[in-house]
């Protein structure tokens, strides 16, 4: 027995410093996400999706949306990653679709850094994305969310005040719908 | 003593496990960012209804691409980049790979250039998945061609610029961007939709 504790700290050592370069940023304390301020989308497919009471033509914040927890993704028609991604992304919200109901649903948007309406449109066209995309032309969502490189993920949980608190930040793909699926449930604290 | 083997075994597999969902691209890292640049820096030497000067550039797909050939055929579109491994020009083209769409609408082939030579081409457009479109050198001599556009800045690099050439191999108009923004997906189409336009 001495020989397996011998053997195996310093394996455990080694893993406790590697372990943490392999992970997604975690808030180290509580963080709130910032109030960011979105258009009513047109479509009220999305707007149902979304559960926004207000109409056409007004403004939401991303506290106005209806979900216990909410994924944003950050990304860019312009960026290849994104589109490689971006059948992995579809995936997700599929997964997430499926699994909400309301007494708990897990939402998706996206913010497409740098990129116009036009060219939003393009890439929702381009992979057929279902989920609600929003333009961030001159970028001040994407630097409000603190991104860094597309694809970003950032995703929070509703509390009761409204506010919602960030669970996980992540730059770069996570290639394997189901599991990060997962992954943003523990974070939020969902009792399967 | 296998066990104990197992079980260290089975330690050391543990971080693949842990990190699948958070293996992020470190693609970033590659870029080099020369900081705010002149916006534009050269002369242009074209205008709509000039006849485009010709050309022949070896292709990254190891071929040559001569303008002319597209000539009484198709409608071509030049995109000049400033550098490769530079923050706006690495995800111009990649918008572009997913726009095929509006050039074939208006019959327009693509023709990407730098004045980078083919392995640093190759190496760059990798990164940026297979492209549908020629990406051509014009690095020896070195920017000859954007030099007969009066796109070739003081520096060595080219301009951020779109040429929309007709049919007839006549420039139909010029997008000049400034060097640090890349132009909008709106701006290339304006520029196919303007093509058909008179015909």
């Amino acid at each position: 027995m001495k020989r397996l504790v011998f053997l195996l700290l310093p394996i455990l050592s080694v893993l406790s410093l590697v372990l943490p370069a392999f992970s997604a940023d975690a808030p180290a304390e509580k963080e709130t996400l910032p109030q960011i301020s979105l258009p009513v989308p047109d479509s009220e497919e999305y707007r149902a999706y979304l559960g926004l009471k207000q109409a056409p033509g007004e403004t939401f914040t991303v506290n106005d949306i209806d979900a216990d927890v909410l994924l944003i993704e950050l990304f860019s028609m312009y960026c290849p990653f994104c589109q490689e991604e971006a059948e992995n992304v579809n995936a997700l919200f599929e997964t997430m679709y499926d699994f909400s109901k309301p007494e708990f649903s897990v939402k998706l948007i996206g913010l497409g850094a740098n990129n116009s309406a036009f060219e939003v449109d393009h890439f929702r066209n381009t992979y057929g994305v279902r989920f609600p995309l929003f333009p961030d032309q001159d970028m001040s969502m994407y630097n409000a969310l603190g991104g860094k490189g597309t694809p970003g993920f950032i995703a929070c949980k509703k509390e009761a005040d409204s506010s919602c608190t960030i669970i996980h930040r992540q730059s770069g793909g996570f290639h394997q719908p189901d599991e990060f699926f997962k992954e943003l449930l523990n974070k939020s604290g969902y009792n399967q | 003593m296998k066990r104990i083997a197992l079980i260290a075994l089975l330690l050391l597999m543990l971080p693949a496990g842990a990190g699948a969902t958070a293996t992020a691209k470190s693609f970033t890292s590659l870029i080099y960012d020369p900081g705010k640049l002149k916006p534009i820096d050269s002369t242009l030497k074209i205008a709509p209804g000039d006849k485009a000067p010709d050309f022949t550039l070896r292709s990254v797909k190891g071929d040559t691409v001569t303008l002319s050939s597209y000539r009484h055929k198709q409608n071509v579109v030049i995109s000049f980049v400033p550098a490769a491994w530079t923050p706006v020009c690495s995800d111009q083209w990649p918008g572009y790979n997913i726009a095929k769409t509006f050039f074939t609408k208006h019959d327009a082939v693509l023709l990407g250039i730098t004045v980078d030579n083919i392995p640093t081409l190759h190496a760059w457009t990798q990164q940026m998945g297979e492209l549908w479109f020629d990406v051509l050198s014009d690095f020896w001599p070195h920017g000859a061609v954007a030099e007969s556009y009066g796109v070739l800045r003081s520096d060595g690099t080219s301009e951020r610029a779109l040429i929309f050439i007709d049919r007839e191999g006549m420039i139909n108009s010029v997008h000049i961007s400034d060097i640090n923004i890349r132009p909008s997906l709106e701006t290339v189409v304006a520029g196919l939709e303007n093509l058909d336009k008179g015909r």
